[in-house]
């Protein structure tokens, strides 16, 4: 469901050239769990935001659930990213002056899905990441791994097609990325798709395909 | 995006930081307040000036003597010679126009008036019967002036209703007798209290026959010739026949100024107007102030809010939801403010008419429009800037920590 072909992203640094991905194919089936791992600077995020259509490749070509994404304008992409990929970052990015759930809900508001149906889909995500008792609170009173659950729920409050987690235990200790990862699995249990960025070498090795990056390439690509 | 759920964005994105937002609100209403405030007191005045020029008398065309060069304008300052006085016997050749109703010769002086222990100086007018008509005046106890032959003087006056207080007291004035410099009259009419009309106040004066006021300030001339058309249409007509007579009886040198009270009227109006426009669209820079105050917070917003509006990218918001959050926010400021501002600059009209009463202070209704569509457009346009700047926000520096 998701197909790269020769994907490239070029930046310009001081008028130098920083290739940060190099003709990169991959291919994604739907459920898979898949860890990205690889030295800072590697093009892990680049090809993460490209995978997101929050960022557009130089070169190359890009198919999203059969459909050609590379043809697409900036509203049309928002349009398939709203429908189609979740994202959760290092630094959770939430709206601070929302509360748990009204952050949830942001995804389903752009879309303008209706206040009943909305209701009906937040009270099942609030019980499944376990945030009923979190629901008014803002995210100055939520701890590390509170903010991030609220974050998948977000994430997964439109149905996506897959999940894009960059570091998401980066800003996590040990303990409270553990509990966060094992949400995200079950996100995998569940069905969905789930692409983690990671340096933590025990969450690669629980994933079910790994990836390593290296200078803006793909370099390995294990499952099992 | 649903209309009820861009509202709700907005609003908790004011509520959020209540400083900013009253920041602007502030400079909105200032800005809204100022313009309304304004053309209150402008209207207020132009409409206190027709009023006054309505209870002078209808169809009106005032003579008075000398020759004005801005014919319709107040008589200006005479370049070289003295004119020829105005005489009653000019005032009387008036008759012959068909045009005119009625017309009346006045005098005016400065008299001490004494009654009993009394005394107090006042001005004092000398005309005929038909200055009642002409002005409007209403006669409250006894009556006006007799209509008899204006060259023969008789000692009879009628007296303003303060001036009748102030002499008598709560004594009837009626039928008792004043002294007016070393005359004496009999009051035979108490005028209604009337107020204040255009300089005088009908309700300070004392009117005694053309004739005695003659003898009583040893003149002949006349400060002004009141005459009334016989309708509306027939003023042109009027001021034409008072012009030939005069010129006729002055051998043929035009040396009296024939004013029009239409004339006048629509000078002042005009000045007024224009003076209420200038002043007011002076204040309606304080809202393009508070325009580009508006503009500023807003850029500032583009950056401080920098990760939240990547953050809406990347949860899907396209670049026309983006701006129309921004619209949508400034939008309500400035009805915030604009509400505040009408709220406030009516509140202004208000203390101004109860501390001038007489004066219809009231902000015309294309300020009340034009105020708050200004402050709207203001808003948008100041906007406009800082919202594609925000819709074309690149999602992926936006989100990272760089
Ligand atoms: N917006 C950008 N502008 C310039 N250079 C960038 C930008 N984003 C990434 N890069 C560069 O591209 C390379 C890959 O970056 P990134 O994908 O963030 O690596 P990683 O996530 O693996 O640490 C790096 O050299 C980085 O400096
Ligand atoms: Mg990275």
């Amino acid at each position: 469901m998701i197909r790269l072909n020769g994907i490239a992203r070029t930046f310009l640094v001081g008028g130098e050239e920083v290739h940060a991905l190099r003709d990169v194919d991959l291919e994604i089936t739907h459920g898979e769990y898949l860890s990205i791992m690889g030295p800072s600077g590697s093009g892990k995020s680049t090809l993460l935001n490209i995978v997101g259509l929050l960022d557009r490749p130089d070169a190359g070509s890009y198919e999203l659930d059969g459909r050609k994404v590379t043809a697409l304008n900036d509203d049309e992409l928002a349009r398939v990213r709203r429908e189609k990929i979740g994202f959760v970052f290092q630094f959770f990015h939430l709206v601070p002056r929302l509360t748990a759930v009204q952050n949830i809900e942001l995804p389903m508001v752009l879309a303008g899905i209706d206040p009943a149906e909305r209701r009906r889909r937040l009270d099942r995500l609030l019980a499944e990441y376990g945030l009923e008792a979190r629901a008014g609170h803002r995210p100055d009173q939520l701890s590390g791994g509170q903010c991030q659950r609220v974050a998948i729920a977000r994430a997964m409050s439109m149905g996506p097609t897959v999940i894009l987690a960059d570091e998401p235990t980066g800003n996590l200790d040990r303990h409270t990325g553990q509990e966060v990862l094992s949400v995200l699995e079950r996100v995998h249990q569940n069905g969905g798709t789930v692409i983690i960025v990671t340096h933590d070498p025990e969450i690669g090795a629980r994933s079910h395909r790994r990836l390593r990056m290296l200078d803006g390439a793909i370099v390995g690509d294990e499952r099992g | 995006m649903r209309v009820a759920d861009v509202l709700q964005f907005a609003w908790q994105v004011l509520r959020g930081s209540v400083s900013r937002t009253l920041l602007i609100l502030l400079a909105m209403g200032i800005g809204v307040a100022a313009v309304v405030v304004v053309t209150a007191l402008g209207e207020g005045a132009r409409l206190y000036v027709a009023n006054q020029f309505g209870s002078l008398g209808s169809n009106l065309i005032i003579v008075l003597p000398g020759r004005s060069e801005t014919a319709g304008a107040m008589p200006g300052v005479l370049i070289g010679k003295t004119p020829r006085d105005m005489t009653l016997e000019d005032a009387l050749a008036l008759k012959r126009s068909h045009a005119i109703r009625r017309f009346a010769p006045l005098i005016v002086g400065a008299g001490d008036v004494r009654a009993g222990g009394r005394s107090r100086e006042t001005p004092v007018l000398g005309s005929t019967a038909d200055l009642m008509d002409i002005r409007h005046m209403e006669v409250a106890q006894g009556s006006f002036l007799p209509r008899v032959d204006p060259r023969h003087s008789q000692p009879v006056c009628v007296v303003g209703a303060k001036v009748a207080n102030e002499l008598f007291g709560s004594r009837s004035a009626l039928g008792e007798w004043v002294r007016i410099g070393d005359r004496r009259f009999r009051v035979i009419g108490i005028l209604s209290a009337q107020g204040q009309s255009l300089g005088f106040n009908t309700d300070e004066i004392v009117i005694v026959p053309l004739a005695a006021a003659q003898a009583l300030f040893n003149t002949e001339a006349l400060f002004r010739i009141l005459v009334e058309a016989k309708s509306r249409e027939q003023i042109s007509a009027a001021q034409s026949d008072v012009e030939d007579i005069m010129r006729l009886r002055h051998e043929g040198e035009r040396d009296v100024t024939v004013i029009t009270q239409d004339a006048v009227l629509a000078t002042f109006d005009r000045i007024l107007r224009a003076l209420t426009l200038t002043v007011a669209s002076i204040a309606a820079i304080s809202l393009a102030v508070a325009g580009i105050l508006i503009m500023n917070v807003m850029l500032i917003a583009v950056t401080q809010r920098r990760r939240e509006i990547g953050l809406l990218k990347a949860l899907g918001a396209t670049g026309p939801q983006i701006r129309l959050l921004f619209f949508t926010e400034a939008m309500l400021l400035a009805l915030g403010g604009a509400a505040a501002g009408l709220a406030v600059g009516q509140l202004g009209s208000n203390v101004a008419v109860q501390m001038y009463p007489t004066i219809p202070f009231q902000a015309p209704w294309w300020a009340l429009i034009a105020a708050p569509a200004i402050a709207m457009f203001t808003a948008v346009l100041f906007t406009l800037a800082p919202a594609r700047r925000a819709a074309q926000l690149d999602p992926v520096q936006a989100l990272s920590r760089r």
